[in-house]
Parts: structure tokens; sequence; C-alpha cells
């Protein structure tokens, strides 16, 4: 069985999520269960459909999501990482905010030996801490009919004739910030040209939207001709009938991971090893490619040539890809967050 | 000041008639009650010549204007709430001083009008209290001074005195009459204590079921009742019913034949069915053991002795000024032979209902 | 007695006080983003809140909304609960239930129906667009407008019944009283309802004041990324910044400033009905 339960969690409440964290009595049954935190949505219902039926429930393991976008989750966990019992048995979190929360000792780290599909993980994904889910690359989207030049790289935002035509989704204010360091002669480990690239955007009329279903709505009526977003919401998007190609910058871009990793304060360790292995099987990873566009982590997960096609990267372009320097965001989120709150959308 | 008409006056809520067709003409400087029992419309009517309800049908008439269709505040209508309704937040000089602020009146003739409004009702002292530090006898008079003080074309009461106790409302009873004399007001009073009619008004209005049942003084709605109901309604009255036998005979339904005087009231005697009204204290009582009648109950009320007494069937109540100890009527009891009798013409023909 | 009291008077502080004295202690402590909490006893947090003209701002807009949304939820509100209060009994606890009505829905989901109707694609644009009035969609959403109506339409109900509770208390004959005496309808309304109805006005000022300052689900949503008010900006600390003790300072100056003005303005307000 896979129930869904909701979890609301404010400011005061992530605070008060750690004095009640501890309180015995209120633990759920322990029969055979595993917690798992992750977004709702698409990602929520891929995992139920290919993941929590076909390949966790059978094994008599109750799957229950606890649902919110990443923020509040990463809060929670920060919150109960003194704490004895936690509220999940499995956390998804990007990549970098995987590291972020790693860093403060809350994950376990993994047993490979408990872990039987550990040995299909590209090697270039694979962490102590947390089992790559599915991965995707930051790249530019734009509209070909109304940016006809096709753009090479995120510098090509800047260009005047676009002066109105960018937009940005709020949540992704790190990525934001990155791709504008990159355009200012940056690099993954100095984003301070943002600053300049940012302000100069900000005089150019750029657009922000509070969420990425709000940017893609703003595609579709074409408000919008330019934002720099994850492949695969590209793919979806396209698939959807916004009018969107895709490019991976010259400057070089990075590509997303998401994870899944198991608390330290975990109740059902096991079970939460059976569900990693489950996240690594093939047909799992096969069906996230072909609904959400992502690619999988794993050797031997067979994509459909028509999906491969769009989805894949060519040499040239994995070349240009890199993983984000985790410790220097860890170092300048706040800056970052500053930055974009109170210069940029001032 | 001015004179009252109501013409036609009626108010209908959906099928149901609170008032139906009143017509009244009260005189400048006269006073006159709203009598009957309750929901027999009083308050509606009084609501209505306020302005507060607008009617169905029918005019309201203040000195010569029509002000039917006039809104409260336009009317010159002094009113006084049987909850005294006064402003909890005002004190009491602010209460009676509100009607002539909202009548441009300047400061100091205000607050020379407030004072002896306030005189009048002799609350001078408690100007600066507030409501809710007064008895409810002097909100009453507050409540009283608030709706002088403007001199209003017509003054209207809605049961001034019955949040008052039994002795209070006896004086304040007086002091009402005595300042609407005093300064000549046209007032219509309501009230369901025909005690407070009789002794307040110039003439009563008494009222059932939306209608107006009599219009008259005190004196001619008690010896002249025009139907039984003002028979019943004001003062107590025997009423049997029967028919005329001949002008000066009537034989009840019991069989009983009482004598009357069919060419006493104005008018043509009823024939056919009728009521007999008798008044308690018009029969007269004494032992006789030959007597018909034979007493069934005695009552002492002090003053009165109450006896009721049956004859031929028919039963009747005798009021008498109790006689003095040792007069044969004192030793009367239950079971006793009596001779009962009345002038002729205090026995009214009325028709029945 | 007190073997009753005690469990449920430490439960409610428990409740209450601990989370309380808990973001107390946090707003103390040092950020630091590898350990993101150094415990430490510091006022650096609150300094640091008051200086930065970004959250004087931020609390400025703050105070703005909330004012602004307090008077038009008064002026909007009064004559409803007039309204409501002098209805006959028979349609009130219909009546009544209409105006909670909104409150059975959560301020998201409400929110999202604001944002169905004001967006570029909302229903008023395509309206207006449909009927060739405006040629491009108007920006009804992502501003300060559109959060204080947001607000106003869910603060409005509280208003609206705390008020409604109080007026009911006037009684009518006091108002029919004054219009027989002459008061038209407006000087009535000026003379008795209002000094009458004060105590319902400061009190559902008070409760609507204290729930705007507090917004958080209506100016995210209606106001876009570029408006901020603390409510938000608080939960970005926490939760977006991992700046707890920031979040923190943020939070007890937020209740600070409510509190002040609310004491401050029900005072005020307090001192003009004894003094009429
Ligand atoms: N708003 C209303 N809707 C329907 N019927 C009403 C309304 N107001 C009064 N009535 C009816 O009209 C009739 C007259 O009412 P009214 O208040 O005038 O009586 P009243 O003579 O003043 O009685 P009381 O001595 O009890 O005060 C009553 O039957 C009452 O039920
Ligand atoms: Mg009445």
């Amino acid at each position: 069985m896979t129930t869904t339960r909701r979890a609301a969690l404010t400011g005061s409440a992530a605070a008060l999520a750690s004095l009640t964290a501890g309180l015995p009595g209120l633990a759920r049954a322990q029969s055979k269960q595993v917690v798992v935190g992750t977004w709702g949505g698409d990602y929520g219902e891929l995992l139920r459909q290919n993941i929590d039926q076909p390949l966790v429930v059978p094994q008599g393991i109750e799957v229950l999501q606890d649902i919110a976008v990443a923020d509040p989750r990463k809060t929670k966990l920060l919150a109960e990482r003194q704490a004895r019992r936690g509220t999940y048995d499995i956390a998804c979190l990007s990549d970098t905010d995987m590291h972020m929360v790693a860093a403060q000792n809350v994950f376990e780290p993994l047993e490979m030996g408990k872990l039987k599909r550990g040995s299909a993980i590209l090697p270039a994904l694979a962490k102590p801490y947390a089992v790559p889910h599915i991965y995707s690359a930051l790249v530019l989207l734009y509209n070909p009919s109304k940016v006809t030049t096709p753009p090479t790289g995120f510098a090509d935002m800047w260009d005047p004739k676009y002066r109105g035509r960018v937009g940005f989704s709020d949540i992704l204010y790190s990525t934001n910030t990155f791709s504008a360091a990159m355009a200012g002669g940056g690099s993954f480990s100095d984003y301070e040209p943002a600053k300049k690239k940012l302000m100069e955007m900000r005089s150019l009329d750029a657009r922000i939207y509070p969420s990425n279903e709000a940017l893609a709505g703003a595609l579709k009526s074409e408000e919008v001709w330019l934002t720099p977003m994850w492949l695969a919401r590209g793919f979806m998007w396209q698939k959807a009938g916004i009018p969107v190609k895709h490019v991976v910058p010259k400057e070089g871009a990075y590509a997303i991971v998401f994870e899944a990793a198991i608390p330290k304060n975990s109740r059902n360790k096991d079970n939460a090893y059976t569900y990693l292995d489950a996240m690594l099987q093939p047909s799992a990873q096969a069906a996230f490619a072909d609904r959400m566009g992502y690619l999988p982590t794993v050797k031997d997960a067979p994509l459909p040539a028509a999906i491969a096609q769009q989805i894949s990267l060519s040499e040239a372009e994995q070349e240009r890809l890199r993983a984000p320097d985790y410790d220097y965001l860890l170092k300048s989120h706040s800056e970052i967050l500053d930055f974009w709150n109170k210069q940029f959308k001032a | 000041m001015g004179s009252l008409v109501l013409e036609a006056l009626s108010k209908r809520y959906g099928s149901s008639t609170a008032v139906e067709r009143v017509d009244l003409e009260v005189t400048q400087g006269e006073m006159v009650a709203l009598l009957g029992p309750s929901g027999c419309g009083k308050t509606t009517t009084l609501r209505m010549v306020a302005g507060f309800i607008p009617p169905t049908a029918g005019r309201v008439i203040i000195g010569g204007q029509d002000v039917t269709h006039t809104p409260p505040y336009a009317r010159d209508t002094g009113m006084v709430f049987q909850s005294y309704a006064l402003f909890p937040h005002m004190s009491v000089a602010q209460n009676v001083a509100f009607g002539l602020e909202m009548r441009k009146v300047g400061r100091a003739e205000r607050d020379a009008r407030v004072m002896e409004a306030l005189r009048l009702v002799r609350l001078d002292h408690l100007a600066d209290r507030l409501p809710r530090q007064l008895s409810g006898g002097q909100q009453q008079r507050v409540a009283l001074a608030r709706a002088l003080v403007v001199n209003p074309a017509v003054f209207l009461l809605d049961e001034p005195l019955s949040n008052l106790d039994a002795k209070l409302r006896g004086e304040v009873r007086m002091e009402i009459r005595a300042l609407q004399q005093r300064l000549g007001l046209t007032t219509l009073i309501v009230t369901h204590d025909q005690e407070e009619a009789l002794t307040m008004a110039d003439r009563l209005v008494v009222m059932e079921r939306g209608r107006v049942r009599q219009v008259g003084t005190a004196e001619e709605l008690y010896e002249h009742p025009a139907d039984p109901f003002v028979a019943g309604f004001v003062g107590r009255c025997n009423l049997i019913p029967g028919r005329l036998e001949a002008a000066d005979a009537f034989r009840a339904e019991s069989g009983a034949l009482l004598h009357c005087d069919s060419g006493a009231a104005p008018g043509p005697a009823p024939t056919g069915a009728a009521l007999l009204a008798l008044r308690p204290e018009r029969i007269g009582l004494a032992p006789d053991p030959a007597g018909r009648a034979r007493i069934t109950a005695v009552t002492y009320l002090g003053a009165q002795t109450e006896y009721h007494v049956e004859q031929d069937g028919t039963a009747l109540l005798v009021a008498r000024p109790t006689a003095p100890l040792g007069d044969p009527l004192r030793r009367l009891a239950v079971g006793d032979a009596v001779v009962l009798s009345w002038d002729a013409a205090a026995a009214r023909l009325l028709p029945a209902e | 007695m007190a073997a009753l009291v005690l469990p449920a008077g430490l439960l409610v502080v428990m409740l209450l006080v601990a989370p309380m004295a808990l973001l107390a202690r946090i707003s103390l402590n040092r950020f630091s983003p590898t350990e993101l909490m150094v415990e430490a006893t510091t006022a650096e947090n609150y300094w640091r809140a008051v200086q930065d003209p970004y959250y004087q701002q931020v609390l400025g807009t703050t105070l703005g909304v909330a004012l602004g949304c307090t008077v038009l939820a008064l002026a909007l509100g009064f004559p409803a609960a007039y309204w409501l209060a002098r209805m006959e009994s028979r349609w009130k606890s219909l009546a009544t239930i209409l105006v909670l009505f909104p409150l059975l829905v959560g301020n998201v989901v409400r929110s999202a129906g604001w944002m169905a109707l004001l967006g570029n694609e909302g229903a008023i644009n395509a309206a207006l667009m449909g009927a060739g009035i405006t040629g491009g969609p108007l920006p009804l959403l992502y501003n300060g407008g559109a959060v204080v109506v947001g607000i106003v339409a869910v603060v409005l109900p509280y208003m609206i019944l705390t008020l409604a509770a109080v007026i009911e208390g006037i009684p009518r004959q006091a108002e029919e009283a004054a219009a027989n005496l002459g008061g038209r309808p407006m000087t009535v309304f000026r003379r008795v309802v209002l000094p009458l109805a004060l105590p319902g006005v400061v009190a559902g000022s008070v409760l609507v004041f204290i729930l705007c300052m507090n917004a958080y689900a209506t100016p995210v949503l209606l106001g876009g990324p570029q408006f901020k008010m603390m409510a938000p900006a608080v939960y970005d600390q926490f939760v977006r910044g991992n700046n707890w003790p920031f979040g923190a300072a943020l939070a007890f100056i937020l209740l600070a400033v409510t509190l002040v003005l609310t004491v401050v303005g029900s005072t005020l307000l307090g001192r003009r009905y004894r003094a009429a």
C-alpha cells in the first residue's frame, strides 16, 4: 500500500520538529515500512508507479511518501539531525542540496555490500553518501521562432535584442547566478562576476517567475524567449507543446543529479536499501527517461532510440559539462541568495 | 405642536395583518391611549407614526402635513421607548442635548434648555452621569426629558412604565400626565394596562387584532361599551348570552329571566341572539333564605368583597364594598341563598359576536 | 485542582513558550555556512537586520500592506457586519456560514484561485482581451495590489464576524431614538453606531493587523518573486538560506513591531472611545 502524507513546514515548525522528533510514543507502526521524503507532482507519481508499486510493495514493504518541495525537507533533515529517530528513511534531493546536508553529517555512509545494484552505477556519478537516481544537464532553452539565430552560450541572454524576453525561475536562483557568472567570465568556483552581469540583466528587464511552472506558462505564451533550465524540463515542455529548443552553453555548464540517501536516524535502514536498489532498476530508470526526460544513472538501462536522440548529449556537449563545485556553493550559498534577493530582485 | 390624524392606516406582513384600517384623530394637546391585548397592533401603529415602519396603506398626518413617506428624522415626533434606548456612551446631559444638536440649536441655548428639561424631570443634579449609573426610574425620566426637550409636534410613548415597579409606576404616571398637560403635548401612549390608560388619557382607543373596536373617554367606554369585547376589556363585566323577550325582560340561555331596559342605550335594541352586560359592582345582593341565587364562592379583597353567585344556571360575579363588621353581608358563606337586584338601566344589551 | 491544572499548564507552556524560547535562543547564535549554527550570545543578527536597508524596506512594505489591508477590511467589513448583525435571525446563521465559507479553503488554494483569476492567461485578462478592450494581458498578478486584494479577502471574514458580534450588542432602539431625535442616517452612524462599535473596531483591527503582518502564502503566491514581506523573508532565511539565527532575529523583530503597534493603536482608539 502506498499512502501520501503532506508535510507543511514553516520556520517555527522546523524548530518545533527538533523538539518533537525525539518524543517517544509517537513512532509509527514498526512493521515493514519505508518513508520517502520526496517532491510531489510528476516525480512522486513516477516513483509510485515505477518503483513503489511494482518493485517495493511486492516485497512486503509499505511505502509512505512525505511530500514537500526541497527546501522544507532540507530544513527538516537539518533540524532532526541530532534526534534519535528521524522522519525519513529515504531523502531525495538534488546533488547540491544533498552535498550541503551531507556536510552536516546527516547521512549514513552507504554500505556497498547492502546495495545490490551498486556496481551498475555510472562511476562519474557515484558518491559515498548518496545514490544517483536520475540526471540531466543545465542548458539554455530558447524559442526558435523568436530567437532566429540559435544562441551558443549564456552570454547571448545579454543581447539587447532580447530585452524583456529573458526569464528566470526564482527557485533556481543558484543556477541562474551560475549562468550569469559564466557569461561574465567567472567559473565553477567563482561566481563573483555574476553580480555585475545580474545587475545588467536587471536593467535589461529580465522577468522572474515564482516557479518553473509559471516560467513554462511564460514560455508557452511567448512572453519569454530565453531561460537557463534543465534539459529534462525542456524535453517535458516540448512534449507539452511549448516552443523551445536547447543548447549546451559554450561557456560550460553542470549536470544536475537527483540523488537519494539514507539519514543516520532512519528507523528502517534495511527497507531503505531495498528502496535504493529499486530506484536503480533499469525498468524504473527507463520510465523516468521516457516521462521526464532524465538520463539513467546506471550502465544497464537501455533507452529507446527516439528518446535517446532527444535527451542524450553528444561527445562534444558532454565535454562542456562538469560537476558543480559543491564546497564553493556551500560556502557562498547565503551570499548568492542574498544578492539574488536584495540586489537583483529588489 | 400639532394634531395627529391617522387615516385608514394598515400594516400587513405577508398574509398576516398587524394593523387594519385604523382611523384616529388626536387633537392638539390631547392625550390618547392605545389599549388592547398583546399583539393587537399598538406598537406597530405607534411605530408607523414615528416612521420606523412604512405603512402598507393609509396616511399619517401631523400638524396638517402628510408625513406618510417622510423619514423618521424629519417627522418631529418625540418618542419614549419601552427600553428607554438611552445612548449608553453619552452622559445624561449629552443624551438630552442630542435632539437639540440635530436641530442646530446654539450652544448656550442648548445648555439652558437641557438643564431646564432635566429640572422638569428633577434630574438636574445627575446631568454628568452615564445612563448605566442611574436607576430604572431615573433612566426613564432621562428618556422623557430627551424626547420633550425638542418640543415635538407629537409625543409618543410605548409602554413607558412597564419596566418600573408598581409604586414607581404610579408616581411616574402622574408625572407624565402633569408634564403633558402643562406643556400641552399632543400625545399617543401605548399600554396594555387599562388602569394606566384610564388614569392618564383623555381618550382611549381599544384595539383588537389590528382593528379599532371603540374610541372614547374612560367613562364612555365603561358606561357604554360598543361591543362585548370592549365591555370585557375595559373593567370587568358579566356577559350573559340570551335574547330579549320584552322591552324589559332578557331570557338567558340557561332559562333565567333577567330584567333590563332596552331603551337605555342609544340606537335600536338588538333582535335575536344578544348579550346582557352587567358590571359586577352594579349588582346589589342581600341575604334571603327564600332567594333564588346561591353563593358559590366569596373572595375578600379588603375594600371590596367579590361573590360568585349562581341563579337559575347563570353564573354571575358580584362586587360589593366590604360591609362593616356585624353587617349580615359579612356572614355570607358558600351555599347561602341570596337575592340579587340591579337597576334596569345598568343592564346593557349588546349584539352577540 | 492544582493536580488537574498543572499538566495542562505545562502542556500550554510546552506548546506556546518552548518554541518561542528556542527561537529566542537561536536568534543569539552565529551563522556559519559550513556548520550552519555556532553557539554564541550576540546581538549581531538583530543589529544587521535593523541596519540593512533591504530589511528596512521589507518591514516598510509589510507595515504598508498590513495597515492598508486593515483599513480596507474595516471599510468593507463594517457595512457587511452591520447588515449581518441586523439581519432577521432565521437568515443570520446562513449568512454567517456564508461569511465563514472562504475560511474553509486554505490560503494556498485560495491564492491559486486568485492566480487563475488575475494571471496573464487568467479569467479577467481573457475576458478583457476576448472583448477586445485590451490588446495584451494587463499585469494584474505579482504586484502589491494583488497581495492587498488577496489578503483583504482572507481577513475580511475575521473583521466582519468580530464587528458583527459587537454591533449585535448595540440596541437597535438606540439608533431609532437617534433618528427620532432628528439624526440623519450618516449622523446616526457617526454619533451612535460607530462609538458603540468601537470596541469591535479595535478588536477586529488588531486581529486583522496581526494576521496581515504575518501573512505568508498570499504575498508569496500573489506578490511574485520581487515582492517581499516579513514572513516570507523569515521563511527564506530559515529554509532557503539555512541561516536560522538571522531568521529568528527577523521573526522577533516582526513580533516586536507588531506588538508595539498593536498596543499603541488600540490604546489610542480606546482613549478616543472613553472621550466620546
Ligand atoms: N416584523 C414583523 N413580521 C411579522 N409580523 C409582525 C412583525 N411585527 C409585528 N408583527 C405582528 O403584528 C402584530 C402586532 O404586533 P405589535 O407589536 O404591534 O403588538 P402590540 O399590540 O404592541 O403587542 P404587545 O402588547 O405585546 O407589545 C402581532 O401579531 C405581531 O406578531
Ligand atoms: Mg408592543
